[in-house]
């Protein structure tokens, strides 16, 4: 027999449920996050063996191609090639339409601002970037400033020019809802003999 | 008792709450991970054949092959005509291929033109025109060629490479296909008629040909990005082999007729003319001129079309002279065409025959076959007078007499006990087996011919020492490499031939061993053109490649190309044959004009000043003569690539462009043939499935607006928050209605 309170307590425990499985896939983002960087720290040394492409799990469609830091703040994250959709869950991206950094033009590396480019709120210009790479020595980047471009009018031309880098994340900090807006934290190569 | 009851299973449904919200995360955590799990997993592990769109690989004729979402998978666009002018001039062909193709769909596409070559033959001239747009390409120093298209690329122009793939096959690719649009391209390429028995023979690939398949190693995509390539090609290193039966063939809904003509100059008086395939009809009205054309119309694209020609007299000696004006230079072309008759009355001279066989493991198998067969064949050829020795290498040496000994029956016997018992195992180093065949220990005895038959694959690393060897010790010996196995090392032994002034001869079928054997056997046992040299008065003459010319062996031709400063000088041609002086002279004023000589002088040059590094020369030095060879005759060689540019006369913007004006736009001296006809050709709409495969472009418009736009940025909010929050007042919801639920009933 169907009665008003079994009905209520049937709603309360599907609220129940419905809010844990919201709630543990909230919580499990930034765990999966972390924990991808812990496997990708280990793809990364073989990409420093001469490696080409190595995936951090067989399954995986994306392999590290650089290691980014900033020493001042004590940040830094292992940065994936855009190969598939999937690989901004699992750390920085660098975008497949840039060049790689330290090369010619602008190289555009992307990550969720709730967890690998938090930090980007608290960059500031003058502050070291420093870029790993795996086939040569670190290339070197000074932050210039930042600006917040709308996603498909960015205006960032990738092509021609000194090497530059731009750090790019969703705009506002702490906003719940994704939107048009990115932050992009510019910075432009430092003669490595100069510092 | 009742409210004792509820109490308790309240509390149970608290807990139960809990035990849900523990595995709820359990599970979805396992979701997440089984997602990127099923995601990666759902890949197609083994590329799925799709009827009606084809692999690089499978291409045997020209075609535009449209790209398609799946890398590397292409649709053929629609042929909508074929033109091929052929014009010969001596043994050059030069061939011009104009083809009419058209975008199937209503979409911008990005093709790449394929065409596989003859061996031997080098595209040299590009032209294309896509919509209103005429492009041609121009030849640029390699590296120069690729940072060109990069800048133009940067600059968000359009342009394309063209790089030799592979020897045979080359490919452009065509940015910026219009829906609908109709796209022209013309090759032209230089080839030389193949001569057997006297006579020549040309055969232009029209589609009955096996489909090419390539070698793991000749096929290699270069990633242009720098980037490690493996998501982007994982089937590069695959042989992708199925061969279309002929019947497969797409029908002739989608083939559109082929029309053909060709221009025979050949130098001599013409005697037969064969079509082998085709019904032709040929035009003699000028002297010396036959002109060809199909005799019932367009054919369909479903034979090869052969052509044979023979000279009228066979035992008169000819020399051919063909000369091209070439920026304010004359090239000359001397074809020297020996009767087949001249000196089969000589007596056959008593020979030393030193044979080398390769059992080296690479050999093993039906290579191994072939060479004990064509050994025993040689052996059967001997004569008492004759001496002869066998050498078998691997990493070992062996040989089977210490030094050369007469053929009697009993050491013939032995030497074929030798050659049975032989099988192929071990590594390969030919050298000390090359020096041992070039050692003669009786230098001084002219009453016998020394010739060195090595039968090998030529599967050899350390090639320039081989050349130095052969160049070194080679007095009067000569060299006379037999290639075995359908992909021996031609590179090699081609110039070893050279290099040992002997001939390459190539068996790629055990059936084909006694032909090719008798063959060679009737070349080394007819007497030999030698001192071949070609006499220019003074100062009329600037360069002549090959140099110096190669003895001429029966039923060879030789060809001379050179470079003469006086167009009208006479040159005496002389040699020596069967011990008597043979000479012949040219008027340079009877030559004829004809065009594709100065090419064919500069790929000889080319050629021949790449050998000069066998001999000592320096490299840096050998690069820059080619390079600079190769650009000043336009043509694709190891240093130098095509890079297609934008010629397009500019038009006033005030005129507006109606598609039949394009073809009155074209660029001065473009002719694009029978072709270039507006009238629409009908063919069999393609399906419509496989137009939705075809990979999207934005249009010109749409791409210049993304470009001012700059890089598209990725999503880079997670909905964490999102899920946190709802999650947790979701849940807040429903502890708060469990909790009334719990309260009125205790009340």
């Amino acid at each position: 027999m169907v009665t008003r309170s079994n009905l209520l307590r049937g709603g309360a425990i599907t609220c129940l449920a419905a809010g844990a499985l919201a709630l543990a896939q909230g919580l499990w983002i930034p765990v999966k996050a972390d924990i991808a960087q812990l496997l990708l720290a280990q793809a990364w040394t073989r990409a420093i063996d001469g490696e080409s492409a190595p995936t951090p799990w067989p399954w995986a469609d994306t392999w590290p191609v650089a290691r980014l830091s900033v020493p001042e703040l004590g940040e830094h994250a292992i940065v994936l090639a855009e190969a598939g959709g999937e690989a901004l869950a699992f750390g920085p991206s660098l975008l497949s339409q840039s060049v790689r950094p330290g090369e010619n033009g602008v190289s555009v590396i992307a990550a969720h601002r709730d967890t690998h480019f938090a930090f980007l709120r608290d960059v500031e210009p003058g502050q070291t970037i420093v870029v790993e790479r795996p086939d040569g020595p670190p290339a070197l980047f000074r932050v210039t400033g930042s600006e917040i471009v709308d996603a498909n009018r960015s205006g960032i031309q990738v092509a021609g020019g000194e090497p530059r880098l731009a750090l790019v994340t969703c705009w506002p900090f702490g906003s719940i809802t994704p939107g048009p807006l990115r932050y992009v934290v510019w910075a432009e190569s430092v003669d490595m003999n100069r510092i | 008792m009742a409210s004792a009851r509820t109490h308790h299973s309240s509390g149970g449904q608290a807990g139960f709450g809990l035990c849900l919200a523990i595995a709820a995360f359990a599970i979805s955590a396992f979701l997440f991970w089984s997602d990127a799990q099923a995601d990666t997993l759902a890949e197609p592990t083994e590329p799925q054949r799709i009827e009606g769109l084809v692999r690089l690989s499978e291409i045997s004729e020209g075609a535009l092959l449209i790209e398609t979402v799946e890398p590397g998978v292409y649709l053929p666009a629609p042929m909508l005509a074929t033109d091929i002018a052929i014009e010969t001039a001596g043994p050059v062909i030069r061939t011009r291929v104009t083809q009419r193709f058209e975008n199937p769909s209503d979409q911008w596409v990005e093709a790449r033109y394929v065409f596989p070559l003859p061996a031997d033959s080098g595209v040299d001239r590009l032209r294309m025109q896509v919509g209103d747009r005429f492009i041609e390409g121009q030849i640029h120093e390699r590296q120069a060629a690729r940072r060109i298209y990069e800048q133009a690329r940067d600059n968000g122009q359009r342009a394309s490479l063209v790089e030799q793939e592979r020897p045979n096959m080359f490919t452009t690719s065509v940015a910026n296909i219009g829906p609908g649009e109709t796209i022209i391209i013309q090759i032209e390429y230089q080839d030389v008629a193949r001569l057997r028995d006297g006579t020549f023979e040309m055969r232009i690939p029209l589609g009955l040909t096996p489909r090419y398949i390539p070698q793991a190693a000749d096929f290699q995509l270069v990633a242009e990005t720098g980037y490690p390539v493996p998501p982007s090609v994982p089937d590069a290193h695959r042989i992708t082999p199925p061969v279309m039966a002929p019947s497969g063939e797409p029908g002739d809904q989608l083939r559109l007729p082929v029309t053909i003509t060709a221009e025979l100059r050949p130098g001599f008086e013409l005697g037969a003319i064969t079509s082998l395939y085709h019904a032709t009809r040929i035009d003699r009205s000028q002297p010396g001129t036959a002109r060809i054309e199909l005799a019932d119309g367009p054919i369909p694209a479903d034979r090869d079309f052969v052509l044979t020609w023979r000279p009228a007299d066979e035992t008169a000696p000819s020399a051919a002279l063909f000369t091209e004006e070439w920026n304010g230079e004359t090239y000359l072309l001397a074809q020297i065409l020996p009767p087949a008759t001249l000196g089969t009355d000589t007596q056959r001279r008593p020979r030393e025959t030193i044979f080398v066989i390769d059992n080296s493991g690479s050999m093993a198998g039906t290579s191994m076959r072939q060479a004990r067969q064509a050994l025993l064949d040689a052996l059967d050829r001997l004569q008492p007078e004759d001496r002869f020795n066998i050498i078998r290498f691997d990493n070992t040496m062996e040989q089977v007499f210490p030094a050369p000994v007469e053929a009697s029956p009993a050491r013939l016997r032995q030497a074929r006990r030798f050659a049975r018992g032989l099988n192929a195992e071990g590594g390969t180093n030919m050298l000390p087996a090359m020096q041992a065949a070039l050692t003669d220990d009786t230098p001084e005895d002219t009453s016998r011919v020394r010739q060195i038959v090595f039968l090998t694959d030529g599967a050899i690393g350390n090639e320039s020492q081989l050349f130095n060897a052969i160049y070194e010790d080679l007095g009067r010996s000569r060299l006379f490499p037999v290639g075995i196995g359908s992909a021996p090392n031609t590179y090699f032994m081609e110039r070893a031939a050279r290099a040992g002034r002997g001939t390459f001869t190539h068996i790629g079928n055990v059936s084909e061993v006694s032909e090719r054997m008798a063959q060679l056997y009737t070349a080394l046992e007819r007497p030999v053109m030698t001192q071949l040299d070609a006499l220019f008065p003074e100062g009329a003459l600037a360069e002549i490649w090959p140099a110096p010319l190669p003895d001429l062996y029966y039923g060879e031709p030789v060809f001379m190309t050179a470079r003469v400063s006086d167009p009208d000088a006479m040159i005496l041609l002389e040699g020596r044959l069967a011990e008597r002086g043979w000479q012949t002279r040219l008027d340079l004023a009877d030559a004829q004009p004809a065009s594709g000589i100065a090419a064919l002088w500069a790929r000889n040059r080319i050629k021949g000043i790449e050998e000069t590094r066998f001999q000592g020369a320096n490299a840096a030095q050998v690069d820059a003569a080619v390079l600079r060879t190769a650009l000043d005759f336009h043509l694709v060689s190891r240093l130098t690539s095509l890079v297609a540019v934008d010629v397009t006369p500019a038009r006033p913007a005030t005129a507006p462009l109606h598609s039949q004006d394009i073809a009155q736009m074209a660029p001065q001296g473009w002719d694009f043939g029978a072709v270039n006809r507006n009238n629409p050709v009908r063919h069999a709409a393609l399906d419509t499935e496989l137009l939705d495969r075809l990979q999207a472009h934005a249009s010109p418009e749409e791409a210049a607006l993304a470009a001012e736009n700059g890089l598209a940025l990725p999503a880079t909010a997670t909905p964490r928050q999102l899920f946190t929050w709802a999650g947790a007042l979701l849940m807040l919801a429903g502890l708060i209605f469990l909790m009334m639920n719990r309260e009125r009933r205790l009340w």
